[in-house]
């Protein structure tokens, strides 16, 4: 039994996990173990209570539409807890479906408009969206490369996505394409930051091939939890798997 | 048949035994698109011929439909069936007007096709089947743009086509249980564990198709074969796994070349591992027991025909006793881990990955197979290789397999399988790596001829 341990929340695991999103799981707790961190691990599904206050890290996953119209169903239930784990700047990934739905809304391939829980302030159109003047009608799939300027990590992955996201006025990028499409193919931007929140378009999943945001994530968790410890020195000392 | 059809199944024929006979090539899907070109109502033209049964699903329709083959003829009935590869409109068109038809004792003789389920709809209106066998849908490679419930609704469009055909479907697998149509619908499954052995959970997370098709809540499962598969139930409504027609009663043996089970109680044996096959093999039966086979000559057939079952070659490299699986989606690759766990000798271990078109180009799927799972089996040492070799060893060491040899470059990989310190090595590869393996081990003579 380790000492720490942080509270992981898995949001519909069970219904939102396209493209390996579980290995970010994996991933996070590969680290978490080697500096003697133990990783709770809870799904939190339909129908279940999301309670603000009980988790160190949130993983809300991509899905196939049919169970996503499901989920955004669902996600209304719990928004309110939602919203107040993010603005008490709990760590969260988002990735896809997750990443869309956190914001006000996505447009799915058939027209289909699905509300988001609108804690964010982006908002998501579909490929056949008129106004887009990069690859319409057409899925952006294949190997993707950004830069996050702030940090100067360069991370890398596979997105596979037919919705185009427009991030909003108080979001940043998770990075600035070199190369790939990211969130729309237009505005050079891949993924979101705000807050301790990270979305992202990525499956790979992003936390397996880029270690160094496993880790910056993870030391955002455990420091939240235990401030007075030095995690970034303990987590600095094992190596991290970047390719 | 009027002059018009005669032409085109001669013209097709024609091409097929110069493609076939003399070319000795076996394309049906040439014969298929002239005899197309000439009429396109071929396939109507020559329905009245033969009992139709249309197999589909995403995985295990090339073996169930060899294993209904089988065992209709084990019945005395004449079968035509399509080539595994050929289950497109214009193949399978190439297979039935290229046949030769006759009847046996009175009995009609019975098409057997493997069709791929965006083609059903095509294929059921123009010739109405007698049965649709559906073996299971789980989401395919995961660069292609596929959702399951998408591709349940392209088989129900197909089997409203024909609202007399049986449905007989894999009660396991709750999706079969949606649809709105109005055939006969039958289930097979799995019965092998008695209810005091039960163990109700809900839904495993990482899979799919587990919503119920009443409410859309999580489905729980008093048992679970593989994936989505077992015997499931509402917790919110009465909604559960429908009343099997044909039931595995019990599981007796599981190693990886041979699996024993009994379905309805006749104790059965298939030469090859997996319980994904024993759902083929009861697809197969259930199909035989509609058509009136008796039980003892499916079991005949079953075993009679080992050969059928080889998709899962075994090679000697200085005598090490080299099986290669293929892998390529979650699923598959949990099943060839589960077929490892029922390896009783120590074994290791090659894992070689590409991200070629024919592999898929996303590698995320990995992340979705339980290699952790390994740790319960004899595995004693890993190696790790192919275009994606770092994907593979970074899935692994989070695997909790930290000490595996890496191969880059599958020049090396007969030296690889040399070093191993085991006698048993499994080779589980993506496509293209299998065909860069097979071209080292035949460059290395290991085997022989080309592919
Ligand atoms: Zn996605």
């Amino acid at each position: 039994m380790a000492d720490y341990t942080i509270a992981v929340a898995h949001l519909y695991g069970d219904l939102m996990n396209t493209y390996g999103d579980y290995g970010n799981i994996i991933a996070l707790t590969y680290y978490a173990k080697q500096i003697g961190v133990d990783v709770d691990y809870q799904l939190v599904s339909l129908g279940d209570d999301f309670d603000a206050d009980q988790y160190d890290f949130v993983l809300f996953g991509g899905g196939q539409d049919y169970e996503e119209t499901i989920v955004a169903h669902d996600l209304q239930d719990k928004a309110t807890e939602v919203k107040q784990y993010i603005e008490n700047d709990g760590p969260l990934l988002a990735v896809c479906g997750g990443f869309q739905l956190l914001g006000h809304y996505m447009m799915m391939a058939d027209g289909t408009k699905v509300d988001g829980i609108g804690v964010m302030d982006h908002y998501t159109t579909n490929m056949h969206d008129p106004k887009l003047t990069v690859r319409n009608n057409e899925r952006l799939t294949g190997n993707i490369v950004i830069k996050n300027n702030e940090t100067g990590e360069e991370y890398h992955g596979f997105e596979n996505h037919q919705g185009r996201t427009f991030l909003g006025e108080s979001e940043r990028a998770l990075g600035t394409i070199v190369s790939g499409n990211g969130n729309n193919g237009m505005d050079q931007t891949e993924g979101v930051i705000y807050r301790n929140v990270y979305g992202s378009y990525f499956h790979g999943p992003i936390f397996t091939r880029n270690g160094n945001l496993a880790k910056r994530v993870l030391t955002t968790a455990l420091t939240r939890k235990y401030p007075s410890i030095d995690w970034q020195s303990k987590l600095n000392a094992i190596p991290t798997e970047t390719f | 048949m009027t002059l018009k059809n005669s032409l085109a199944k001669a013209t097709a024929k024609s091409a097929y035994w110069l493609l076939h006979d003399v070319l000795h090539r076996g394309g049906t899907s040439l014969p298929g698109k002239l005899a197309v070109a000439i009429d396109p109502d071929i396939l109507k033209s020559i329905q009245q011929d033969f009992d139709l049964v249309i197999v589909t699903g995403t995985n295990g329709k090339t073996l169930t439909t060899a294993l209904i083959t089988r065992v209709l003829e084990a019945g005395g009935h004449q079968v035509i069936t399509n080539p595994s590869g050929s289950n497109m409109i214009q193949g399978i068109t190439g297979t039935l007007v290229t046949s030769r038809v006759t009847s046996n004792n009175g009995k009609k003789p019975i098409a057997v096709l493997e069709v791929d389920e965006a083609n059903v709809e095509k294929v059921s209106s123009a010739i109405k089947p007698r049965m649709f066998v559906l073996t299971n849908i789980f989401r395919d490679q995961m660069d292609r743009y596929g959702e399951i419930y998408t591709t349940y609704d392209k088989i129900v469009a197909g089997i409203r086509n024909a609202p007399q055909a049986v449905v007989l479907s894999n009660g396991d697998s709750p999706i079969f249980t949606r649809g709105d149509f109005p055939n006969e619908r039958l289930y097979f499954g799995f019965n092998h564990v008695s209810p005091e052995d039960y163990q109700p959970s809900k839904a495993p997370t990482n899979t799919d198709g587990i919503l119920s098709p009443t409410d859309d809540s999580v489905l729980h499962y008093d048992f679970i074969t593989y994936a989505n598969l077992g015997k499931y139930f509402s917790v919110t409504d009465q909604f559960a796994r429908p009343n099997l027609r044909y039931q595995v009663t019990a599981v007796t043996k599981l190693t990886p070349k041979y699996s024993e089970f009994s379905i309805d109680n006749t104790p059965l044996r298939i030469e090859i591992g997996g319980l994904y096959n024993i759902y083929n093999a009861l697809a197969a039966f259930a199909v035989g027991r509609e058509f009136e086979v008796p039980a003892n000559a499916i079991k005949a057939a079953f075993e009679s025909n080992a050969q059928i079952f080889g998709r899962q070659e075994a090679i000697n490299v200085d005598g090490k006793d080299v099986t290669i699986v293929l892998i390529k989606n979650p699923v598959g690759t949990n099943s060839v881990i589960d077929m490892m766990l029922t390896e009783n000798d120590d074994f290791s271990l090659l894992a070689l990955l590409n991200a070629n078109y024919a592999d898929g180009i996303d590698t995320s799927w990995i992340w979705d197979a339980e290699f952790e799972k390994l740790h319960a089996s004899h595995l004693q040492a890993i190696a790790t290789g192919g275009e994606r070799y770092r994907d593979m060893q970074v899935r692994l060491k989070m695997a909790g397999f930290a000490d595996q040899s890496v191969y880059e470059d599958l020049t090396k990989v007969v030296d690889a399988i040399k070093s191993l310190p085991t006698q048993k090595v499994y080779i589980a590869a993506t496509y293209t790596a299998m065909l860069q393996l097979r071209e080292q081990l035949r460059s290395a003579g290991y085997i022989k001829g080309g592919f």
